[in-house]
């Protein structure tokens, strides 16, 4: 009993290990391919069809500040992800700056600019994604 | 990734490894620097969790999470385990090899076969890791925000913890998460999945180093190597969440206690209860393995209760005082919603019965698991017959134990569809630690059959 288990696992064993082992070289050369945008993104990639927004936002928004996010119907360029993950992962991407509904920056995702009068537009992308920011 | 994330990050996991030496040497000495060395692996464990237990109670109650406090707290702790270590006349290390102790050849060159494929594999995996971007979606979602939310405002962060989601999970990873941020120098959402290779590492050490004294190293590095790469854990064991954390801790204090069972040594019984709090403030269902642990641990030990039943009891009061503040921070923050919402009686029988189809065809699922599952029940089953009856059947309990509240789970969230889709219902994450305790008991049970068998044929 105790050999027959044995050699059942080695068996498994011969056949698990250097599949693993090639998996884990191929995600380390996938990985080595990606530039440092991609690499800092992440998951972000498959939220935002332009990366651009993210880089800005870190750019533009101080870290002690806050931002809302406003979204509105899907726009043609948007992922799948866009509209249901844009908002928790701006909240993630962007810490320390909190998120608050009531803030001075509004990342606007196809939003009603007309809801925010005197708003202005620092940076604006493609598909209706821009970055707001209100007179304090 | 720079250089001084890297050092920071091995610098940190080689503190939590000190701190936990050192509670070991307190605990039951170290006569020989081989013990150091094997013990490392458990060692590391015990800082880990200890730092965790610790930093939990002290973000409860308002003591900000810093660099300095981190240093403090590591120092701090590795000083007070010297302390009671020299109180209590623990002996320092003396001498490498142990000279009441002879290895053959054939052990020797299979434990070094088992070294260097795990080795190997680390390796490996400390490729894939070093430059992996965030994608898992807990990560991102609540895991590395609750992280952040420590590192930048150095607390449970009232704003974030109380509206991301799954705000009644418990803080020990991001606490892990924050201090490799502070040891990294940054928010490096990259290099810190290295963070997890180190738990990964630690963990084999642990497990290889817990069992090598008590199975023949042809039955320990099999199943070993074979759970670091069966498609589910292979593919899991660097995404920065609770999952492994959580398995381990709980696996390795099952193991320990299996271990207190046999030869009844009090510091296995002490270091079980740090890993066994240390889970139940990884993640919910920690709490549930730590009491399906210590239920069976109850249930071994009845012929000898009256010693061993205190002792236990002292254990469960370690991992309900540890888990208790939190719980009570949470509650006093206004968040609920923790139950299930069939946690009576209301489930019907048809759901039941789904729930424990899905948890079994999810368990032997070998495009998951390979044959861990199945050799560990043949394991099971030729102990209960043929080796060490009480350290089988408590394995077999705590396994069936788990297996079961996986079942229980998909059957009393109804939100939760039956389907093993990840994305959807956690009965696979949830049945790894099933899968990893299988594969680590399997070793300790086949040793016994074999020893059995040499002592009736002899």
């Amino acid at each position: 009993m105790v050999a027959f288990c044995v050699a059942v696992t080695l068996v498994a064993l011969v056949v698990r290990y250097p599949d693993t082992f090639a998996d884990a070289n191929e995600t380390a050369r996938a990985n080595a391919a990606l530039d440092l945008v991609d690499r800092d993104v992440g998951a972000g990639n498959s939220v935002f069809a332009d990366q651009q927004l993210l880089v800005q936002a870190r750019g533009l928004i101080p870290r002690d500040e806050s931002f809302a996010v406003a979204a509105g119907d899907p726009q043609p360029g948007w992922t799948d992800l866009t509209a249901g993950s844009a908002e928790p992962f701006l909240r993630y991407y962007l810490l320390p700056r909190r998120l608050d509904p009531n803030a001075r920056w509004i990342v606007c995702l196809g939003c009603d600019r007309g809801a925010y009068p005197g708003a202005e537009a620092v940076w604006e992308g493609e598909d209706g994604i821009s970055i707001l920011r209100r007179a304090s | 990734m720079t250089v001084r994330a890297l050092i920071g990050l091995a610098a940190l996991n080689g503190a939590y490894a000190v701190l936990g030496v050192t509670l070991l040497w307190a605990l039951r000495g170290l006569p020989r620097w081989a013990d150091v060395l094997r013990l490392a692996g458990l060692g590391y464990l015990l800082g880990l969790a200890t730092f965790g237990i610790v930093w939990t109670q002290l973000l409860v109650v308002g003591v900000p999470f810093g660099g300095w406090g981190v240093v403090l707290s590591l120092v701090g702790g590795t000083a007070a385990a010297a302390a009671a270590g020299i109180v209590l006349h623990r002996p320092r290390p003396r001498g490498f090899g142990d000279p009441d102790r002879h290895t053959s050849g054939p052990a020797l060159l299979v434990t070094a076969c088992g070294i260097a494929l795990a080795g190997l594999l680390l390796e490996a995996f400390f490729r894939s890791g070093r430059l992996q971007s965030l994608q898992a979606y807990d990560a991102w979602a609540f895991w590395v925000p609750k992280a952040k939310a420590i590192y930048y405002f150095g607390g449970l962060d009232h704003g974030l913890f109380t509206t991301l989601a799954n705000p009644t999970y418990p803080p020990i990873v991001p606490i892990l998460d924050a201090a490799a941020f502070h040891a990294m120098g940054s928010t490096d959402v990259i290099t810190f999945h290295l963070q997890y290779w180190f738990l990964v590492v630690g963990a084999t050490a642990a497990l290889a180093g817990c069992l090598y004294r008590h199975v023949p190293p042809w039955l320990l590095w099999p199943p070993l190597l074979l759970v670091l790469v069966v498609p589910r854990v292979a593919s899991g064991l660097l995404i920065p969440q609770a999952d492994v954390l959580v398995d381990v801790l709980f696996v390795v204090g099952v193991l320990l206690l299996a271990l207190w069972l046999r030869d009844g040594r009090g510091w296995r019984l002490a270091a079980a209860g740090v890993l066994l709090a240390g889970a139940g403030l990884t993640k919910r269902e920690g709490l549930f393995f730590a009491a399906a642990a210590l239920a069976g641990t109850f249930a071994a030990s009845f012929a000898r209760r009256r010693a061993a039943w205190p002792r236990l009891l002292a254990v469960a009061g370690l991992v309900a005082v540890a888990a208790l503040p939190w719980r009570l921070w949470y509650s006093t923050q206004g968040i609920g919603g923790e139950a299930p919402s069939d946690a009576g009686a209301g489930g019907s029988v048809d759901r039941m019965l789904d729930a424990l189809r899905l948890s079994f065809d999810v368990l032997f699922d070998t495009t998951l698991w390979s044959v861990v599952p199945v050799v560990a029940l043949v394991a099971v089953g030729a102990a209960l017959a043929w080796g060490d009856r009480r350290v089988a059947a408590f394995l077999a309990v705590v396994l069936g134990l788990v297996f079961l509240g996986g079942a229980w789970v998909t059957f009393a969230f109804r939100e939760l569809p039956i389907t093993a889709e990840e994305a959807l219902n956690p009965i696979v994450r949830y049945t790894g630690a099933v899968v990893l305790l299988a594969a680590v008991a399997t070793p300790l049970l086949l040793a016994s059959v074999w020893r059995s068998g040499s002592e009736a044929s002899s």
